[in-house]
Formats: structure tokens, C-alpha cells, sequence
């Protein structure tokens, strides 16, 4: 490269100029401190820079999930550094310990939190919106306006007129989280779920078993024999995890890396194999077909845990139910049939045919039974001809269906597709086959396609082939959640459980014309399509409609969410700054905090008291208060509580009337004077100390110890959470261990993991199977972009550090190809224009090799903030608008609008881009 | 030599390039005035020009004799990158200015070419290298410091600039082949990593180590029979120092990179040839390099057919504790 040539010529002869001056040697010196006890000034110097006057407990209360136990260091009154309080001890005397979990974000948050980017008192905006024009006021000012605007919105347009949208920075906080739930409930405001807002929701996992989130802890890991890091790139977005992943290889564990790119996973992985960018299905698809046709699979799991055995009609693709053999009024439709190998007869499949729950229940599905086969053998294949209500029926199995849909994907046939050599495709499926357990994991990015359902739904195949699913060391490693159990007792604690939860992709279809979106990016059939099943899916009362009220205020709590919301600008106009009221509560400014009308000031990691719960560990992790806030800010739960003072004080003081609300049919008053007491619990909830005492109290999973015993220690064992699906004594979701060693059913329509999926839509889909679609791209452009989370943010968190910085680029970077470069006369470190027929943004080419051609690849997070023009990566995801008619199901027994769990997931890796350099200024 | 030698064995089959070693000094010892370019630690992206930029190609160390010091270049400061404010205050609170950037271009930083990889995809190939002052048993720096601002303790061979005695001549700057002595423009004397030698007085690891989430930085003495660092680099042999060849006999060691197998043309794993070229690897750890990588290759191998490995065990380190052998270890 001619740039580092020229840099080492000038090295060079400022080289030469030196040897000159080392002309002047100074003689041998003798290598030895002569008088090594001597006392040395200068050392005591530094010795006193390592000394501290107190030490907290604390951690990262972020969305990075990593839960990593510090100290933080406090000299003269600033929190001055922070270390890993590393001490896990080990967990299991087989696998490695978990100290000394954290990262170099983690590790600048004392110099951070202190940086000019934070906001250290309420503001009021005097400029245009995103001017950066502001008066600081005081909090009263500020609470009793926002007040006064949130009665005005109330009374005109109702509740649903104001959202509060919770964002990554306090939802893993557990008080914090609590706090605002609890307030969005009393005030009925709609609360956009996030989850499948940003495109997180593996809901091809939720419809194979009933609930949308798989995973262990860490240590499942290093038990696994072979693990297939999946589209997944731990290496970078698992920093504390990772290095279970290299001590299992170390201990003879086959780790495969599966990604388009060289990520910094494969580069310590046993191999890496790179397929095209979205082809991950039809590997998945390809292997499945070989572990059949090689008869790898594990029969006896597929006849107790899988709907492989049930029988389907041959005349119209349905499963065979009650409804089809009695034909009586009160035959059921959700019991189901197997052919018995013994008996040689077909019978009802054990534990399916419950009476359904009644209508509103918190559950769409309440099977009764147990999976366990008494004597009986349900066949896996054959055609059969059974007795009907109407006449003889044809039937065979599902598992015949998976067989013939599998054999399409030959080797060669996905070798096509996936540009992955045949051999390479049929060696991985023998080792993968073999492998008892298998483990694939993988991550949140193989939910941003929009078939990512289907990637989901073929990957479980995989581990339900061979039995893996529910096996320790085995299954799939997506993410878990702990169980709410005691947010919600705190949320809902005294009042009816209206909490309002809005589905993203669908209230931005509704409001900021989709449709017209998907017409201009992907044409008029699709947008057609997804618009007839969107409208469809209305009509049928499976999805609440948005279109009759719109917000007109909206409280954002630690959510950036104009840096990452697909399509960019667009979304800001035509969404974003439609709202009459912005309120950003945050610690640190960005995009959003930009647009607002009030910013209001929240108090950082190291301030505040809370404690967090996440699955890739069995701990339990506190954050303690190291300091007092800076500046006037507060904790979630004092600006919430403030929030509901003022309105109920406004409220009595302009003798505002109560405003009747509907919640699905039940009638709930909102009293607005009463807010300030039900928040509070009449009283009883002062401090967010309170909050959290509560919900350790309500929680069965946790240790049972006061905050102060808690804190003191930083980080606690959880009991019986090592493994985590595999102890019904956690507080983590236990679905697999409950179905694959106590065989109670899944909640599935079918009871077990379902394959089938014989819903009218689906059938028009062509989706009743896993099965491989191409992912979508923008016609003329013709380089993919791929994006994951960033090694050096968490999110926009910490993205503008200046060391972290100073480790990259200083400025935003995206990957591009040698050969894409070239092709356009690009060079490392050029700045280019990446576009497509949404829009553009300017980055710098990052020019490596470790790029498949035809693929660039950015970490998200850098906020449009340091962007040219304010557009950030968003100004190309062209994507907001698909939506999945598969997603839009509703009354098919699981299947149905579920917020967290079943409900159209948004959707931003199905698009294309080209690039040029970037000519400008 | 001294009385005992600290040392330290970097596993690079282990590390992630998170930079978390970086930021922990930097916290801790480098955040002053004149100190905003130095990082006593840092990791950079290898093969590539490191940090500072070239710092291979500047000479330095010992001849081949190991009777006097080689020529050695001054590193420049603008190689090196540097940590600069942002312009929040402009852009968030005055509305001055449009967006958000560093207060003046930073150029090629200390870590410009983070992941760049080297040949041609899909066999192309890069790592991470840590780097901090190797605590030399022939230190070039103290050799060539005219007034003897330099000395290597007694106790544990940690080689310091006393800051009382330097007068800033630089000469250690040049003299350094690993670059990795920096020179304050504030305090106008040459600073350097000092093996967080207070902690290690205390018995705690230094910053770097102890706060490696990777688990992958050994730490302790080399006179320690079946201490971990003996274990690696006498009986295992599979730590080896950096550039041998600079001739000032390195205290830290690297477990040299073992990436996956390469393609051939037709897509099929090449089982022959090494992912990282070993003329490559050769050139960076010396020729012990080709048994380092046998050895691990031949334990992992016994470990997947279930049998036991000592080193093995050893890398993978069940007990975090079990990295450090300092004498009363404290984690806490």
C-alpha cells in the first residue's frame, strides 16, 4: 500500500539522522540497581496514585447484559476508576469461573460519566427541534409543564395519546424498569415494546415451542462437544462470555464459526465456514437432509418432544383433529392424532385436546398431561387410511412432510446458494449429527432478516433432529430472561393490570405510511401483500388497531431511539417529530435527546442503587451508589415519582375531572389527582431503595437478603441457576427442562415443539416447515450490508468515549471488501457515500480483507450525531415497512398477538447497497 | 541478573482484542496532562504497523553480539494517535456546531488498522497483539540512558524510569526496539510501564492482567519452579518473547496464534498450510515458533480425543487465581 510505504521512507530517514546522534554513546552502564533497597522518591509518588478513599459496588446497568461485578474507586468525593471485582469463584468445579467479567467500556465509565456529553440539570428547548438551543430550568418548571401538557393530551385524545418509551439504558434495571411500568399503568400511556422493536424477537423459536427465548449460562458452553457460533460474533458483542468458548476448544469441544465474514470469533474458532450473507437457512436445511437421509436422528426424542408423529391430512395439508373424525359440535380442534407402531392403531396424541383458556387470559394455550409415551410407539413414517366423520382420510406424518420438504436441499443444490463447497456441507452435518449434544449458538442477528423466522425454525430442526434441544451442552443459545414475577407484582400491585404494551412495526405501518414505504423500496406486489394480510389480520380482531389515535407526546426513558430506528430521516419526519411533546429523561445527550422539548436529567451507573438479573451467569448483581448524582440529576423511580406529583398536584389545583378509560374491553378510571398515591403505594414507596427491597422480596429466584447484604457483596449466586433451562428452581425460563426431563407439554398448540404449521396463512406463505427464503435487496443495488453490535459501544452508549475513539477511527467507520473497493476506486481511510434508493450516509472506508466481496459490514450504534448531515447507517435500512403475514397470525393456539413473544418482529438486515467516494466538502 | 523476574505470558489464542487491558492502565496510570497519547498498554492488529506506527522498522536493541545497542529512531509523536476531547458542548448544549467530532483530526491512531486482515479472502488472516514494556533482562533503555535515570529492581526485575532523574535526553526512546518508552511533553521526562509495580508490592496483578476478561495474561516469577510461567516458557516451551532478535531478552511471552484452517480453491479445508504464514509467525516469535504450535496442536489434539492435558488445563484456568503466581495472591 503506498500510504505505509511513504510513512516508512520518512521513518527511514529520520532514521538516518538519529544513527548520527547515537554516535554520542555514553558508554556501558552497568544493568544492575546496585542498591536495590534504596529509597527511591519517585516510586512513593506512584505508589500513592493507586490509594482511594472508599470503594463501592456497582456494574453497568446497560443493555449490554454483560452483569460484570466492579468496584468502583472514589477519591476526593469523584468516582475515580473502577476494577472487576473478579472474584466469581468457580461455579461448578467443571467449567472455568466467571471472574473477571467486564470490558473496556465497563472500564471507562468513571472517566465517562463525567465527559461534557452528560446532562446535568432539566432543560427546556428555545431553538428549532435538533438545534441544540436550550434554557435550563428548574425541575418544578419542568415537571409542572410536562404535567399540564400530559392532563391536556389526556382529556383531549385519551390515554393512548401519550407514549413512554423505555429504552436500553434503565429496562435491565430492575427497580427502574419496575418504576416506569408501574407508572404506565396507572396512566394507561401506550408503551412501544422494544423488544421486537429493534428487531430482537426470535418468534420462529416461539412458534416451535411456545416460548421466544432459549438459552444457559455460559458454562453450557464449555460442556458442549460441538458448538456452531451461528451468524454470531461473540468474540465482539460477548466480551465477558467469550472466553468460554476458547477454553472449550482448549478442552476438546469443536467450536465452528458460521458467518459471510472473517468475524474476531472465527479467528479463534477450530473453523469457520462462510456462507453468503442470509443463506444460513438452506445450510441449516441442507444438514438437516443429510442427518435424516444418513439416519443420524434421535427417533424416541422426535416421537415424545416433536409434532413429527402427528398425522396430516393428505387432501388438504391439515393436521388430522377430533373436528375431522367425530364431527360432532363439540369435537376439538386442538386434538390431535399419532399411528401407534404396537398397536398397530391410530390414537389421540398424549396431552393435547385441553379445554382452552377462557378468552383474556394471560395465556393463549393451557395443555394438560404429560408427554411421556405409556407403551405406546408413535410411527415417525407412513400412509395410512383413517376413519373420518366424512369418509375414509388419507394421512402420513409431519415427519414425512420435513423429510420430502428437506430433500430439496441437496448439497449441491445449497452449495449453490450458500457458495460453500458440497463436501464441506456434508462433512459439517456428519459432525454435527454425530455430536451428542449439539449446541448452536447465536444471537439477535439472525432475528434482523425478515425470515429470520425461518433461520430460527431450520436451526431448531437441526437440534430437534438429533435431540439436542433440552440436553446439557446442547440446544440453541439465543438469550433468556428471568421470569417477571416481581416487576410485575410491583407494576401492578393494587391496581388492574392495564399495562398498554404497542407493537413498533405495526404502529409505524399505522402511522408513518408504510405501505408507501414498501412501494417505493420493494414495489407495489410486495407492499400490496403485506398490506392485504396487514389489513387482514385487523379485520379478524387478531391485532389491536392503532390507526384511531395517534400520540401526541412521547416520553423517552434512556432510549436513543433516533439513532437506530430504520430508515433514518424518514422516520424522523414522518413519525418522530410529528409529536407535539418530546420528553427525553437520559444521563448522557444524542439524537434523541437533540429533538426534545424537555431533557431531564438521569443519574449514571455509579450513582444510583438497583440490581440486575441476566442469563449468561448464575449471579445476581447489584449497583450500588458510589457517588451522588452529578448535577441535579435523578434515578428513574425520583423523576417518575416527581412525574406523578406534579400531575396530581396540577391536577387538583385546575380541577380536572377523572377520565374513563377502556383497557380490551375492561373499563379503568383515570384519576389523575390520584396518581401521586398509587405510584407511591400510599406512601409506601419513597425511595428507589424501596423499590428494589420489593421486588427482592417478590422475587423467588433470588437470594432471599436485604438490598444492604446484597450490595455489600456486589454480586451474589442465584440458586439452581447454572444451567439454566434446566432447573425449574430458577428465575429463569425452564419451558425445555420442564417438557424434555419432566415431559410437560410445551405451550404449543400441538403440546410439543411444533414443526407443522397448518394455519391458512401459513399455507399461502409456503412456510407450514422450516424452509429457506432469500433474503430481500433493493433492485440496483448490489452489495449487501450487514451490521452487529459494536466492540467499542454498547449501543450509542459510550460510542463517543474519546480513548475508545482513539482506538478506532475517530470517526465511523464501515468494512468494505479489497475487490468492492477497487472496483470503485476506493482506498482505505477514503471517505465514501453508501447509498440506496432511501438515502445515504458518509462513513469511512474501512478496507479489509476480511470482507466477503459483495458484503460491507458496519457496527451499529455510532449516532447520527457524528455523522455528516446528522444521517447515520439508518438512512439506508429501507426495511421498516416488512412485515411478515406469518407474524400477523392470531387464534392458531400459541399463535396469536402476544407482546414479547408473537407479534411482527421489525425487520432491518433485507437490503442492498452500493458505495462511491465521497467527493463533497 | 536480578534476585527475581517478574514476568508475564500473553495467550493469544485467547485474546479478543476488546482493549480492556488499555483502558484499565489508562485509568490508572496514564490519565494526566502530557500523558493523553500514551498507552503503556495497548493492542494492536498484527501483521500491520501497530502502535506507534512502523514501531518494528525503527530500530534499536542490541547487535547481534549483544555487545552494544544498535542505532534507534526517536518514535514520532504523530504515529502514535492520541486521545482527543470531543466538541459535546458545541454541538449539544451551545448548537455552535453541526455534529460531533473529535476537537482536531487524529489521523492513524493506536489502533487505526483494528481488524484490517491481511491476503486475500477467504484466506486471509490477522490477530490481536497486546503490548506493554517487556521488563527486559537486557534492558536497551537503561543501556542507553546517559544519566542513569534507568534501573531494573532487585527485587523483581521491573526496569523503571525514576522521574526525579530524568533529565528527558530521550535516549531510551530510541534505544527501545518495542517503542514502548514515551515521553511526557508536560513533565519533559520519559515515562513508561511500571508493571503496576505498586499493586504487585501488595500482591495484586497488575491492572492489565488482573482485569483481562479474557483470561488469557499470566503473571509471576520465573524462578518459580511449576509456577505458570515456568510451566509455559521453560517445560511447555510454548510462550515465546517478541522479536528475540532485538537482543534484550523480553519478560513477556506470547503463546503464539493458532487461527482456522485456510480454503482451497475449490472450497475444501487445506489441512497443510497454516492460516497465519509461519515465515510470518517466525518473524515476529523466532524460530521455536514451528514447536510452540506443534505442541499446542498435539495437546488440544489429546484433549479431544478425551484424553488429559496438563497445558491444556493450565490455558484454560478453571481458577481464574490459578494465572497469577504471585506469592499471597489477592484478587480483590
Amino acid at each position: 500500500m503506498d500510504g505505509s510505504r511513504l510513512e516508512t521512507n520518512r521513518r527511514r530517514f529520520i532514521g538516518g539522522a538519529s544513527a548520527a546522534v547515537l554516535g554520542l554513546r555514553y558508554g556501558t552502564v552497568a544493568a544492575q540497581d546496585s542498591s536495590p533497597s534504596a529509597y527511591r522518591r519517585w516510586e512513593d509518588v506512584q505508589r500513592n496514585k493507586w490509594t482511594w478513599d472508599s470503594v463501592a459496588r456497582g456494574t453497568h446497568g446497560t443493555n449490554c447484559t454483560g452483569n460484570c461485578a466492579f468496584n468502583v474507586y472514589v477519591r476526593n468525593g469523584i468516582a475515580w476508576r473502577e476494577e472487576q471485582q473478579g472474584e466469581y469463584g468457580q461455579s461448578e468445579s467443571d467449567v472455568p469461573d466467571y471472574g473477571p467479567r467486564g470490558c473496556q467500556k465497563g472500564l471507562r465509565h468513571a472517566k465517562y460519566m463525567y465527559g461534557k456529553q452528560r446532562v446535568l440539570y432539566p432543560m427546556k428547548r428555545t431553538g428549532g427541534r435538533g438545534e441544540g438551543h436550550w434554557e435550563r430550568i428548574s425541575w418544578d418548571q419542568a415537571l409542572n409543564e410536562i404535567a399540564d401538557k400530559f392532563i391536556d393530551y389526556n382529556v383531549e385524545f385519551g390515554p393512548r395519546s401519550v407514549s413512554t418509551q423505555l429504552g436500553t439504558q434503565m429496562v435491565l434495571k430492575r427497580a427502574s424498569f419496575a418504576a416506569l411500568g408501574r407508572f404506565a399503568t396507572i396512566a394507561g400511556c401506550e408503551v412501544p415494546e422494544a423488544f421486537a422493536g429493534v428487531g430482537d424477537l426470535p418468534i420462529g423459536v416461539y412458534m416451535t415451542t411456545g416460548v421466544p427465548l432459549l438459552a444457559d449460562t455460559m458454562a453450557a458452553v464449555f460442556k458442549s462437544k460441538v458448538c456452531l457460533i451461528w451468524y454470531c460474533n461473540p468474540a465482539v458483542t460477548r466480551i465477558p462470555d467469550a472466553h468460554f468458548f476458547w477454553e472449550a476448544k482448549y478442552n476438546g469441544t469443536e467450536v465452528i464459526a458460521i458467518s459471510p465474514e472473517f468475524t474476531p470469533t472465527a479467528m479463534h474458532a477450530s473453523s469457520w465456514l462462510n456462507p453468503k450473507p442470509g443463506s444460513d437457512a438452506a445450510l441449516a436445511m441442507a444438514m438437516a437432509n443429510l442427518i435424516i437421509v444418513e439416519r443420524q436422528f434421535d427417533p424416541a426424542y422426535l416421537r415424545e418432544q416433536t409434532d413429527m408423529p402427528f398425522l396430516v391430512r393428505q387432501d388438504n395439508g391439515k393436521f388430522l383433529r377430533e373436528t375431522d373424525v367425530l364431527g360432532t359440535p363439540d369435537a376439538r380442534d386442538n386434538l390431535f392424532y399419532i399411528w401407534d407402531e404396537v398397536s398397530g392403531k391410530m390414537l389421540e396424541a398424549p396431552a393435547t385436546g385441553a379445554p382452552k383458556p377462557p378468552p383474556g387470559s394471560m395465556v393463549p394455550v393451557m395443555n394438560t398431561g404429560s408427554l411421556k409415551l405409556e407403551g405406546i410407539v408413535p410411527a415417525l413414517e407412513g400412509e395410512w387410511v383413517v376413519n373420518g366423520a366424512e369418509g375414509p382420510i388419507a394421512v402420513s406424518t409431519v415427519f414425512m412432510k420435513v423429510k420430502a420438504e428437506c430433500q430439496k436441499y441437496t448439497p449441491e443444490y445449497v452449495s449453490e446458494i450458500t457458495g460453500l463447497n458440497p463436501q464441506v456441507i456434508v462433512d459439517l452435518a456428519q459432525k454435527f449429527g454425530a455430536a451428542d449434544p449439539g449446541m448452536i449458538f447465536s444471537g439477535y442477528r439472525i432475528c434482523k432478516w425478515l425470515h429470520g423466522d425461518l433461520m430460527q425454525r431450520a436451526f431448531l430442526l437441526l437440534l430437534s433432529l438429533t435431540g439436542s434441544l433440552g440436553k446439557p451442552g446442547g440446544g440453541l443459545q439465543i438469550w433468556n430472561m428471568p421470569h417477571e414475577a416481581d416487576q410485575f407484582a410491583f407494576m401492578f400491585s393494587n391496581l388492574p393490570p392495564t399495562l398498554r404494551i404497542a407493537t413498533m412495526a405495526r404502529w409505524d405501518y399505522t402511522h408513518a405510511d408504510h405501505k408507501k414505504l414498501n412501494q417505493q423500496m420493494y414495489g407495489n406486489e410486495l407492499a400490496e401483500h403485506v398490506d392485504e394480510y396487514f389489513e387482514k389480520s385487523i379485520e379478524n380482531g387478531w391485532f389491536p388497531d392503532y390507526s384511531d389515535v395517534k400520540w401526541k407526546m412521547g416520553i423517552y426513558s434512556g432510549s436513543n431511539a433516533a439513532n437506530w430506528r430504520a430508515s433514518g430521516k424518514r422516520w424522523r419526519s414522518e413519525a418522530f417529530d410529528q409529536l407535539e411533546t418530546i420528553v427525553v429523561c437520559a444521563p448522557d445527550m444524542g439524537m434523541t435527546a437533540m429533538y426534545a422539548d424537555y431533557v431531564l436529567p438521569v443519574a449514571h451507573h455509579y450513582e444510583r442503587e438497583d440490581f440486575m438479573l441476566e442469563p449468561r451467569t448464575p449471579y445476581v448483581q447489584v449497583l450500588d451508589k458510589a457517588v451522588e448524582p452529578l448535577g441535579e440529576s435523578l434515578d428513574d423511580f425520583a423523576i417518575y415519582k416527581a412525574f406523578a406529583k406534579a400531575i396530581s398536584e396540577r391536577a387538583k389545583a385546575r380541577g380536572i375531572a377523572p377520565v374513563e378509560d377502556n383497557f380490551m374491553g375492561m373499563p379503568v378510571t383515570r384519576d389523575f389527582t390520584a396518581y401521586y398515591d398509587q405510584f407511591t403505594m400510599g406512601g409506601e414507596m419513597q425511595t428507589n431503595r424501596d423499590v428494589i427491597q420489593f421486588l427482592i422480596d417478590h422475587n423467588h429466584g433470588l437470594p432471599q437478603v436485604s438490598f444492604e447484604e446484597m450490595a455489600a457483596r456486589g454480586m451474589m449466586r442465584n440458586p439452581g441457576t447454572e444451567t439454566v433451562m434446566y432447573d425449574t428452581d430458577s428465575p429463569y425460563g425452564s419451558t425445555l427442562i420442564q417438557a424434555v426431563r419432566d415431559k410437560v407439554p410445551y405451550p404449543t398448540l400441538t403440546g410439543r415443539q411444533q414443526y407443522y404449521m397448518d394455519h391458512d396463512w401459513f399455507m399461502e406463505e409456503g412456510e407450514t416447515l422450516p424452509t429457506y427464503k432469500g433474503p430481500l435487496s433493493n433492485e440496483g443495488y448490489p452489495l449487501r450490508m450487514l451490521q452487529g453490535h459494536a466492540r467499542h459501544g454498547i449501543h450509542s452508549t459510550w460510542r463517543d468515549d474519546s480513548l475508545l475513539l482513539s482506538l478506532q477511527r475517530g470517526e465511523p467507520d464501515i468494512y468494505v471488501s479489497p475487490r468492492d473497493a477497487e472496483e470503485r476506486d476506493v482506498a482505505d481511510g477514503d471517505l465514501i457515500r453508501v447509498f440506496n434508493s432511501l438515502g445515504e450516509f458518509i462513513a469511512m472506508a474501512h478496507v479489509s480483507s476480511s470482507m466477503q466481496p459483495g458484503m460491507t459490514f458496519m457496527y451499529h450504534g455510532w449516532d447520527p450525531m457524528m455523522f455528516r448531515g446528522r444521517q447515520n447507517f439508518g438512512a439506508v435500512v429501507s426495511t421498516a415497512g416488512l412485515i411478515k403475514p406469518t407474524s400477523l397470525v392470531g387464534g392458531y393456539g400459541h399463535v396469536t398477538y402476544r407482546p414479547l413473544s408473537f407479534e411482527p418482529n421489525a425487520t432491518f438486515a433485507d437490503f442492498t447497497v452500493d458505495f462511491a467516494k465521497y467527493t463533497g466538502e | 541478573m536480578t534476585q527475581r523476574q517478574v514476568a508475564m505470558v500473553i495467550d493469544l489464542n485467547k485474546c479478543i482484542g476488546c482493549q480492556a487491558c488499555t483502558a484499565a492502565c489508562k485509568s490508572l496510570w496514564t490519565d494526566e496532562p502530557g500523558q493523553e497519547y500514551m498507552l503503556w498498554n495497548n493492542v494492536e492488529t498484527k501483521p500491520g504497523p501497530g502502535y506507534p506506527r512502523y514501531w518494528e522498522e525503527g530500530g534499536g536493541g542490541w547487535n547481534e553480539a549483544g555487545t552494544a545497542l544498535n542505532p534507534g529512531v526517536l518514535p514520532l509523536k504523530e504515529d502514535h494517535g492520541e486521545e482527543i476531547p470531543l466538541n459535546f458542548d458545541e454541538v449539544y448544549f451551545k448548537g455552535t456546531q453541526e455534529i460531533l467530532k473529535q476537537e482536531r483530526e487524529m489521523g492513524k491512531g493506536a489502533n487505526y488498522d483494528e481488524d484490517t486482515s491481511s491476503g486475500d479472502y477467504p484466506n486471509n488472516y490477522h490477530f490481536y497483539l497486546p503490548r506493554l514494556c517487556n521488563h527486559c533482562t537486557k534492558p536497551a533503555c537503561l543501556e542507553a540512558c546517559p544519566v542513569r535515570a534507568i534501573y531494573k529492581r532487585e527485587q523483581d526485575g521491573i526496569v523503571l524510569v525514576d522521574q526525579d532523574k530524568c533529565q528527558g535526553f530521550r535516549e531510551c526512546n530510541k534505544a527501545c526496539p518495542y517503542d514502548k518508552v514515551y515521553f511526557n511533553y508536560v513533565t519533559g521526562k520519559s515515562q513508561k510501564c511500571i508493571f503496576c509495580f505498586p499493586r504487585l508490592e501488595e500482591g495484586v496483578a497488575p491492572a492489565c492482567a488482573r482485569q483481562c476478561p479474557g483470561r488469557l495474561r499470566f503473571v509471576g516469577f520465573l524462578e518459580d519452579k511449576d509456577g505458570p510461567i515456568d510451566k509455559l516458557v521453560n517445560q511447555w516451551k510454548v510462550a515465546l518473547p517478541l522479536h528475540p532478535e532485538f537482543g534484550t531478552e523480553p519478560n513477556v511471552y506470547y503463546v503464539p496464534p493458532m487461527l482456522p484452517p485456510r480454503f482451497n480453491a475449490d472450497g475444501t479445508f487445506d489441512e497443510e498450510e497454516p492460516r497465519v504464514p509461519l515465515e510470518y509467525l517466525r518473524s515476529l516469535f523466532g524460530p521455536q515458533v514451528d514447536e510452540s504450535l506443534a505442541t499446542m496442536m498435539f495437546e488440544m489434539e489429546k484433549k479431544q480425543e478425551g484424553k488429559s492435558s496438563e497445558l491444556m488445563d493450565l490455558l484454560i484456568a478453571k481458577e481464574w487465581k490459578s494465572l497469577f503466581g504471585i506469592p499471597d495472591v489477592k484478587v480483590a
